[in-house]
């Protein structure tokens, strides 16, 4: 949907809701999503979807009274029944003394290139031709070849009966393998995101799987313990999901964060890792565009959370803004790690005397938030560094550690990023003491 | 099945195949007054003859509305009022040996029909690079009404009420000194699907889930520790009377009060221990080691690329001894209150019980009609989901439940009979590898036992195990009388992944010298 019909849809649907819930302040969204995938297994194609759908979402409130309602029917008569229904919910809610006001007109950094046409075009048959040269890639190997290919494509729109109107088109492809030996000795995995589905290249990435589920096969036993590890960007964007969903600032500011401190206060301006190490988001990063704004349609703007390795923000509710007189700062969608300058992965291998190559973590959870410890396993791709080389895969781990250790003691990293799942852009790193707690005979 | 499936067919009886080509479709109702709208039949017909006339050997049309109404509170004040809708058609066909799926929200004749063209269009692009051809283990043709028993339907219940309960339980707990923040809810969703088959199945079901909870948290600013205990209370198929019965609410000061008592609590000394689990915590770890690596299509290499494979390979049916010989195991799609429990699966193939593990041994799968033949069986065992109208179904865990023990033992005789031990309630942390071997689990509570007794609170404890290893390490079952159901919402498989609502019921259960960890890095090296 582009942004003249979303607008059009939107005025319609708030004049509606003034008319049908007279004094109400209205915010709407409308999500428009086009998701289609071809799944395949055993080395064959399995399942597949191809999925469009609208859906809005109408949030009411009656002073601080308020109430949401979600729904896919757009037709008048169900919009009708929909918002009925939530102007009743919301006179009956109790008052919310922490809602905010809707936000009126803002202004929103323009991001281009969000939205590819050709892989909003994408239809079964190149899906099935992607996934076939996957299988096919496994067939010298005499590997099982399985993997997952989808796009999307769609829209993000919002707007409040206080004036505000904002959207954001977008479209995404990911494709992934997981190769298996036929002795199921040998697992190996590769994987791509992108917003343009011609940048993903099938037979690369199962090529890769492939090499690596041969090279992994028959795997020699190593104790757990602490070693120094390299981990593939994969690894890094799983771990460092636990690092920025938790930097926020109220619950630093209420003592029960990693980010409070001891005796109130919190850990801004403190420096938590090693110097290189920066994080930011950027809604017009031409690696990952985004959408420039929060659900509430929250204004992002480039930011700097951690700089050289010191804390510089923490995401902060409209409402906490007010309560402790700061500005509000809206979690990004995307997440870009920096400071690298190693020139490939291979660089980082040098000079580990020994140590583990990571391809991936499976199942990861938190243990312990005070220390973000995360628990988790490796899969698809471990191997032993010996004197700077890949000598010999290894069994799989069950690691706990903290993003913080694996950041805090990372002493190389890439200078080249890739995007990963979840609006990672991430390189590979080199850290030490990583803790791999014991082992897991998965293959 | 009797208990639950209140059915009253009108003008047809259970078993009878349906003629989809007739323009009048059999009526059916039900005792909640349940009925199939009229035009919805249209929409049926529209999908089923639109995919035969397209080249299908096999079409299902599911027609499926999801509702959710949650509402949330934190500290003295609601923070949340919603409501979630979904609703639409999908249609599922077979061409050329190959499954094709499409799906749109507007539920109409012509739209049914269109997206039946679709999907029998991919199912003939697929067709060409399939291996094997997907064929279907017989069932007979169903029609039948199913609804989730309930009293209080949870829609129904007015806001108020459940506003005042979330509100009393978070002043309560607020009462106590050291708690800081509360936050609690209740969630309650509803899945209506009329589902019918091109061989002639007309099913019409309605099930209901909630979903209470909440948790204290407490807070020691001056050494910057805070901790967290949140209810047992587990989501049920139910309706409202499930909350109004349940203590939740005369529970709020213990919960808070042991949210404080964990801030003080002694750290556990690593090690080698016996545990006691009781059935808000065994159910998880059932899940994860039984629950998961009993899915056929896991099994096979179906789920490689995501959820992972399993070491209960095929080759292990009828062999591998899983746990000590006096655990039982099984699947149950059947039982009231089992959130996975229902009339029929989403192949229309009525559901059942049957046995997982016996006495020890790995005995049986949970499979759905395509996957039936890939071990020789005659009949799915009924575990085909599909979240919404947009989700391809597939193979999903029914309720796994481990059975009580032979002697009549009550928590109280396992934790009298441990001399060494912790006592773990509720879920914590979870995670186990991609073929289901190591698992690491923490928990809500933990307590020491000594010498028969439960002794003092501990903190920052896990354990980690091997699945074969830890059911083998089983010595200790709770009777009969200490059976409890456990379970969770959103269990998720596939890519794209879907979610699945799945009960595990369990009783109280040691287990011999299973390493537990200590979880705070802080007070180590």
């Amino acid at each position: 949907m582009d942004a003249r019909a979303a607008r059009k849809q939107l005025d319609k649907i708030l004049a509606l809701a003034r008319s049908l819930a007279k004094g109400a302040e209205v915010h709407a969204a409308l999500t428009d999503t086009r998701d289609a995938n071809t799944r395949f297994a055993r080395s064959e194609l399995t399942s597949n979807g191809d999925v469009e759908q609208t859906r809005l979402e109408l949030r009411l409130a009656f002073g601080q009274r308020q109430a949401s309602i979600s729904t896919n029917q757009l037709d008048e008569p169900s919009l009708r029944a929909a918002i009925e229904r939530v102007a009743r919910m919301a006179r009956l809610a109790p008052e919310d003394p922490e809602r905010q006001p809707v936000l009126g007109a803002q202004k929103y950094v323009a991001v281009k290139a969000g939205f590819d046409r050709p892989t909003a075009a994408l239809g079964a048959p190149a899906r099935a031709t992607a996934a076939s040269a996957a299988i096919k890639a496994g067939y010298t190997d005499a590997l099982e070849v399985a993997g997952f290919y989808q796009h999307t494509a769609g829209s993000v729109s919002v707007a409040t009966s206080a004036g505000l109107f904002a959207h954001h088109a977008s479209t995404a492809a990911s494709f992934s393998t997981t190769c298996r030996t036929a002795d199921a000795s040998g697992s190996g995995w590769a994987g791509a995101w992108s917003t343009k589905a011609s940048t993903i290249d099938a037979a690369a990435i199962a090529r890769i799987a492939a090499d690596k589920a041969r090279r992994s096969a028959k795997a020699r036993s190593l104790a757990p313990g602490k070693y120094t590890v390299v981990l593939e960007p994969a690894a890094v964007g799983e771990l460092l999901g636990f690092l920025t969903s938790s930097m926020d600032r109220r619950s630093a500011d209420e003592g029960r964060s990693y980010f409070s401190k001891a005796g109130g206060g919190t850990r801004l301006g403190e420096k938590i890792l090693t110097d290189p190490i920066t994080l930011t988001s950027d809604p017009a990063d031409p690696d990952l565009p985004t959408a420039p704004f929060t659900d509430e349609g929250l204004p992002l703007t480039r930011a700097a959370w951690i700089d050289r390795g010191v804390v510089r923000n923490l995401a902060c509710s409209r409402f906490w803004a007010r309560q402790q007189k700061l500005t509000p700062l809206g979690q990004p969608a995307a997440w870009r790690l920096g400071g690298g300058d190693a020139g490939s992965v291979d660089d980082l291998l040098v000079g580990v005397k020994r140590g583990v190559l990571i391809t991936r973590f499976w199942y990861t959870r938190w243990v312990d938030p005070r220390t973000l410890l995360v628990t988790g396993l490796t899969r698809d791709g471990v191997f032993l560094i010996e004197d700077g080389k890949v000598t010999a895969p290894v069994n799989n781990f069950r690691f706990n550690e903290s993003p913080l250790v694996m950041l805090g003691k990372a002493d190389a990293l890439t200078r080249q990023t890739w995007q990963m799942a979840d609006g990672m852009l991430v390189p590979a790193l080199r850290t030490r003491d990583f803790n791999l707690a014991s082992v897991s005979d998965a293959v | 099945m009797e208990l639950t499936r209140r059915s009253l067919l009108l003008g047809s009886s259970a078993g009878a195949a349906l003629v989809l080509a007739s323009p009048v479709l059999t009526r059916l109702a039900s005792a909640r007054g349940l009925l199939t709208e009229r035009t919805l039949d249209q929409v049926v017909k529209a999908g089923l003859d639109a995919a035969k006339k397209a080249g299908a050997t096999y079409a299902d049309v599911r027609i499926v509305r999801r509702r959710w109404e949650s509402i949330a509170a934190r500290e003295n004040h609601i923070s949340d009022v919603s409501a979630r809708d979904s609703y639409g058609v999908g249609v599922r066909v077979i061409a050329g040996g190959a499954w094709g799926f499409s799906a749109t929200a507007k539920v109409t004749p012509a739209d049914a029909a269109r997206v039946a063209r679709v999907a029998v269009e991919i199912a003939k692009a697929n067709a060409k690079v399939v291996k094997r051809p997907v064929t279907l283990a017989p069932e007979p043709v169903h029609v039948d009404v199913w609804q989730t028993p309930l009293t209080r339907d949870p829609f129904k219940i007015p806001l108020e009420d459940k506003a005042e309960l979330l509100l009393a339980i978070n002043a309560a707990a607020m009462k106590v000194s050291g708690v800081k923040f509360v936050r609690s809810g209740v969630d309650a969703s509803s899945e209506w699907k009329l589902f019918a088959s091109s061989e002639g199945a007309y099913l019409e079901q309605e099930i209901v889930r909630i979903d209470p909870g909440y948790a204290a948290t407490a807070v020691d600013s001056s050494k910057g520790e805070f901790a967290s205990r949140a209810h047992e209370i587990q989501p049920m198929q139910a309706g409202w009377e499930y909350v109004a019965d349940s203590t939740m609410l005369a529970d709020a000061p213990r919960i808070a009060e042991e949210a404080v008592e964990k801030l003080k609590a002694a750290p556990v000394v690593p090690g080698k221990k016996d545990l006691v689990l009781v059935p808000s915590h065994l159910w998880l770890t059932i899940h994860e080691s039984i629950g998961h690596p009993t899915e056929l299509d896991r099994a096979l290499g179906y789920e490689a690329n995501f959820a992972g494979t399993s070491f209960a390979t095929v080759d292990k049916l009828g062999k591998l001894a899983f746990a000590a010989p006096h655990i039982n195991v099984y699947a149950d799609k059947t039982k009231p209150g089992g959130l996975a429990t229902c009339g029929y699966d989403d192949d229309g193939v009525a559901t059942q019980k049957w046995d997982i593990i016996k006495d020890g041994r790995f005995v049986g799968y949970q499979t759905t009609r395509e996957q039936a033949g890939w071990i020789g069986e005659q009949r799915s065992r009924g575990t085909c989901y599909g979240e919404d109208f947009a989700s391809f179904p597939f193979q999903r865990m029914p309720n796994v439940s481990l059975a009580p023990g032979a002697k009549d033992l009550a928590l109280g005789d396992l934790i009298s009979a441990t001399d060494d031990g912790v006592l773990i309630a509720g879920a914590g942390s979870w995670s186990i590898d991609h073929q289901r071997y190591n698992f690491q689990f923490g928990g809500q509570t933990f307590h020491e036992i000594k010498k028969g007794k439960v002794t003092r609170m501990l903190r920052d404890v896990a354990y980690q195990s091997n699945t074969l290893k830890f059911w083998h390490a089983c010595d200790l079952l709770g009777g009969p009388r200490s059976w409890r159901w456990g379970g969770a919402m959103h269990d998720g498989k596939g890519e794209p992944s879907q979610s699945n609502a799945v009960s595990h019921g369990c009783v109280p259960a040691r287990f011999r010298k299973i390493d537990v960890l200590n979880t705070d890095t802080r007070s180590k090296p």
